[in-house]
C-alpha cells in the first residue's frame, strides 16, 4: 500500500513531477552519451592498437627494444612458441624479424622500422590489410620482379609517394560529393596541376576561394585529389647481420591508413623471407614473437602465465607496451564515476526541492497519516519511495534515450575530421562510434536510485519532524 | 465498562510569557457505547481534550488510560500503534487521502495493520455499504461530495474496530442534509456496533443528538448531562 500511495503521489503534481524527470532524463542522457562517445574513442584505440600494431602478447630478446640491435634475436624461438602454444586462450602466433632502416624515393626519405613478416599468419593475426587505401595495390597479392613493401599513408607522403592532382574525375567526385558547382569552377585553373603535398594543394586552394569555402570543402577537395600511382617503388636501406649497409628497391603493394599518424610514418612490411634473404639472418631468427588471444580479458593472465615460463625473454602484453593507452583506459573509467556523480548530484538538488515543495504542501495530509497510525518507518519510506521513482523514471528514461541514441550514432557514426590531425597524432580516429557496455547501465541504475534516496532524506526528515496536532491545525 | 478515563488532567501552553490553560484539571470518564459531544465556545479546550484522549498530545498533569492503556507511559512510537489501534479518528476537513479511491481509503488502516485482503475487502464493503456509498467504492475523494466524503471518513475511522471514535466538528463542512444523514449513519453505527463516539462539536444539529452532552468553559468541565435522546 505505501508503495502504491508513493507512485500515486508522485504523479499528485504532473507538471512539477515531469519537469524534475525531463531535468533528470536529459542529465542522465548527457552523462552517457557524453561517456559513450569518449569510451568509443578509447575502445576504437584500443581495439586499433591490438588488431592493428600489436596483437596482445610480444615476446622480445631483453635488449631488442631498448638498441634495435640485429643481433638480439630470440633464444630459443621453438621453445617460445610452443610457450605460447600452451598458453590458455592463444589462438594465434606469428614471428617477426625487425630492423630500423631509411625509406627513400628521389623526393624524400625518412626513418623507419622494416618488419619482415609472415603474410598469411599475419593475415589471420591483424586486420591492417583491412585498411589498405583501394587503387594503391593488393596487400603482398601483386607478382612482381621486385620486393614488395606495404606502407602507411603518412610515410608515403613524406616520401611524396602521394600526389594531388585535380582531374575532371576530381570535380566529378566532388560534385557528386555535394560540393557547390561554383565552387567547383573555382578550382578549374587548377586542373591537372601537381602538388606534392596537401600544404602546396591548400595554398594554391585559398587563392581561389574564400575562407569559409575553404573550411567548407578543403577535406573534400584533397580527397578528390590524392593521387597515387600504382607501383611506386620505395628504397629500403639497414644494416645487415654483418652490419653492412645493404638496401633494395621494394614496390609497393598497398597503403595503408589508420588513425595513428606514428604508426603510419614509421611502419613499413616486407614478407618475412626478403627481409631474411636481405639482412643475412638465419633461417628460424626472430626477433618478435607475438600472440593473439582469443579475448582481451585474458591479457594480464596469459602475460603474466608466458612471463613465468620464459624468465629470460622480455615478455609484454599491449598494456605493458603503450601503457599510456592502458592508463587512459583505467583514467577513463574513474572518470566515468566522478562524472556521472557531479551530474546525479546537481540533480539530486532539483528532486530535494520537489520534494520538499510536496512534503510542506501535505502537511495536513502526513499529521492526519500520523495521527490515525501511519508510523515514522512508513512515513520515511513513503518519501523516500516517491523520491526514488522521481529518479528512477527520468533515469530509466535517460538511460532509454541515451541507449537509442547511443545505437544509431554507432551505426552511422559521429564525424569529427575538423580535428582529425589533431586526433590522429594522437592515434585517435576522427570518427567516433558511441559504445558502452551494459554494466556501466547496471552501475547507473545503482547511482540513480541513490540518488533518490539521498535527495529524500531531508525532506523525509521534515515529514517526520511533523507534530501531527500542529499539522492538522496548520491548513 | 469504561473505555476512556481521564483523572485531573490539565494541558498548559506557554505562548510567549502568558500561560494558557487549555485544560485544567478535566476529570470524566466513557462508557463502551457512549454517544457523547464535547461542547463549549471557541478556545474552551475542546478539541485539545479530544487529542488528549486520543494519544496525539500529552497532557502537562494528569491521568489518561485508555482501554487499559496508560497514555503517559507510552513512547511516541507505542502511541502511533496505540493510535492505530484503538482509535477511530474523523477530522472537520474529511483528510481523506486524495490519491486513493473510496475503498482504499476505507481499507488503508487494515493495510497498514496487515489485515488479510479478503477479509479487508469484505469489512470495507460492509462500511461502505453502512454509509451508503456502496456505489462509490472507485471514487477518488476529488470526485465526491463534502458528505460523502466525510462519510467515507467515518468508515475509515470504523474499520479496523477502534475503541472508540473521536470526531472533531465533523459537521462544520456540512449542509443540513448531508450533516442529519451523516448523523444518521453514526447513529446506526452506535447502535449497531456499540462503538463509542465522542464528538467536539459546535453544532446544535450534533448536540440535539446525542446522549450526553458535556459542556466545557476555559478547559474546564461546567456541565455533564445525560439526556433522553433516544433517537
Amino acid at each position: 500500500m505505501i508503495t502504491s500511495i508513493a507512485w500515486k503521489n508522485v504523479w499528485r503534481n504532473r507538471t512539477r513531477s515531469l519537469t524534475v524527470i525531463a531535468a533528470v532524463t536529459v542529465g542522465v542522457f548527457a552523462g552517457v552519451f557524453a561517456m559513450a562517445a569518449i569510451n568509443s574513442s578509447i575502445v576504437q584505440r584500443i581495439d586499433a592498437a591490438v588488431n592493428e600494431e600489436l596483437s596482445h602478447i610480444q615476446v622480445n630478446n631483453p635488449g631488442f627494444r631498448g638498441s634495435s640491435d640485429i643481433a638480439n634475436v630470440i633464444a630459443e624461438p621453438e621453445k617460445v612458441v610452443s610457450v605460447l602454444e600452451e598458453t590458455p586462450g592463444v589462438t594465434h602466433i606469428t614471428e617477426r624479424i625487425i630492423v630500423r632502416g631509411i625509406a627513400s624515393t628521389s623526393a624524400g626519405s625518412a626513418g623507419v622500422e622494416i618488419t619482415g613478416i609472415d603474410v598469411e599468419k599475419e593475415q589471420q593475426m591483424f586486420t591492417l590489410k583491412e585498411r589498405l587505401i583501394p587503387g594503391t595495390g593488393s596487400y603482398f597479392g601483386t607478382d612482381t620482379r621486385l620486393n614488395s613493401a606495404f606502407i602507411g599513408e603518412k610515410l608515403a607522403k613524406e616520401l611524396y609517394i602521394i600526389r594531388y592532382i585535380l582531374t575532371e574525375e576530381s570535380f566529378t567526385a566532388l560534385e557528386a560529393e555535394d560540393v557547390p558547382a561554383a565552387v567547383v569552377e573555382k578550382l578549374r585553373p587548377l586542373e591537372n596541376q601537381r602538388f606534392t603535398a596537401e600544404k602546396k594543394l591548400s595554398e594554391a586552394c585559398s587563392g581561389l576561394l574564400t575562407e569559409k569555402e575553404g573550411k567548407l570543402y578543403g577535406m573534400r577537395i584533397k580527397e578528390a585529389a590524392w593521387s597515387y600511382r600504382e607501383g611506386s617503388k620505395v628504397i629500403l636501406t639497414f644494416l645487415d647481420a654483418n652490419g653492412t649497409q645493404t638496401g633494395a628497391a621494394f614496390r609497393i603493394s598497398g597503403i595503408f591508413r589508420t588513425n595513428n599518424d606514428f604508426f603510419e610514418a614509421f611502419s613499413v612490411f616486407v614478407p618475412h623471407d626478403e627481409l631474411l634473404r636481405l639482412t643475412g639472418m638465419e633461417e628460424g631468427q626472430y626477433h618478435r614473437i607475438i600472440a593473439r588471444l582469443e579475448d582481451d580479458d585474458l591479457t594480464d593472465k596469459a602475460s603474466a602465465s608466458v612471463k613465468e615460463a620464459l624468465p629470460g625473454l622480455e615478455v609484454m602484453s599491449w598494456k605493458q607496451i603503450q601503457t599510456d593507452l592502458a592508463m587512459i583506459a583505467d583514467y577513463v573509467n574513474q572518470i566515468y564515476g566522478i562524472f556521472m556523480v557531479l551530474i546525479l548530484a546537481a540533480l539530486a538538488f532539483g528532486i530535494v526541492n520537489t520534494m520538499l515543495m510536496a512534503v510542506l504542501e501535505r502537511t495536513r495530509e502526513l499529521g492526519m497519516l500520523s495521527a490515525i497510525g501511519m508510523n515514522r518507518r512508513r512515513v520515511f519510506s513513503m518519501i523516500m519511495l516517491e523520491s526514488i521513482f522521481l529518479s528512477i523514471v527520468g533515469g530509466f528514461a535517460g538511460m532509454a534515450v541515451s541507449a537509442i541514441v547511443i545505437a544509431i550514432t554507432n551505426h552511422t557514426g559521429i564525424n569529427l575530421v575538423k580535428y582529425s590531425e589533431g586526433l590522429e597524432a594522437f592515434g585517435y580516429s576522427a570518427h567516433l562510434y558511441p559504445t558502452i557496455g551494459a554494466d556501466f547501465f547496471i552501475m547507473l541504475t545503482v547511482m540513480i536510485v541513490i540518488t533518490g534516496i539521498v535527495a529524500a532524506i531531508y525532506p523525509a526528515r521534515k515529514a517526520l519532524q511533523l507534530n501531527p496536532v500542529e499539522a492538522l491545525r496548520g491548513e | 465498562m469504561k473505555v476512556v478515563e481521564i483523572n485531573d488532567v490539565f494541558k498548559t501552553y506557554h505562548d510567549t510569557e502568558v500561560e494558557v490553560k487549555a485544560v485544567n484539571g478535566v476529570t470524566l470518564s466513557f462508557e463502551k457505547g457512549d454517544f457523547a459531544v464535547i461542547v463549549g465556545p471557541s478556545g474552551s479546550g475542546k478539541t485539545t481534550l479530544l487529542n488528549l484522549i486520543g494519544g496525539l498530545d500529552q497532557p502537562t498533569a494528569g491521568e489518561i488510560i485508555v482501554a487499559g492503556h496508560r497514555l503517559s507511559e507510552l513512547k511516541p512510537s507505542e502511541l502511533i500503534d496505540f493510535r492505530m489501534e484503538h482509535v477511530g479518528f474523523v477530522f472537520q476537513s474529511y483528510n481523506l487521502i486524495p490519491v486513493l479511491t473510496a475503498s482504499e481509503n476505507v481499507g488503508f488502516i487494515m493495510s497498514l495493520q496487515k489485515w488479510p485482503k479478503e477479509k479487508r475487502m469484505a469489512r470495507t464493503g460492509e462500511l461502505l455499504e453502512a454509509v451508503g456509498l456502496s456505489d462509490r467504492h472507485s471514487s477518488r475523494p476529488a470526485q465526491l461530495s463534502g458528505g460523502q466524503q466525510q462519510r467515507v471518513a467515518v468508515a475509515r475511522a470504523l474499520a479496523p474496530r477502534p475503541q472508540f471514535i473521536l470526531a472533531d466538528e465533523p459537521t462544520a463542512n456540512l449542509d443540513t442534509k448531508s450533516a442529519e444523514t451523516l448523523l444518521d449513519i453514526m447513529e446506526k453505527l452506535n447502535r449497531g456496533e456499540e462503538m463509542t463516539f465522542i464528538f467536539s462539536t459546535h453544532d446544535a444539529r450534533v448536540v440535539k443528538r446525542a446522549r450526553r452532552v458535556i459542556t466545557l468553559e476555559d478547559g474546564k468541565v461546567v456541565s455533564d448531562e445525560r439526556t433522553n435522546h433516544t433517537s
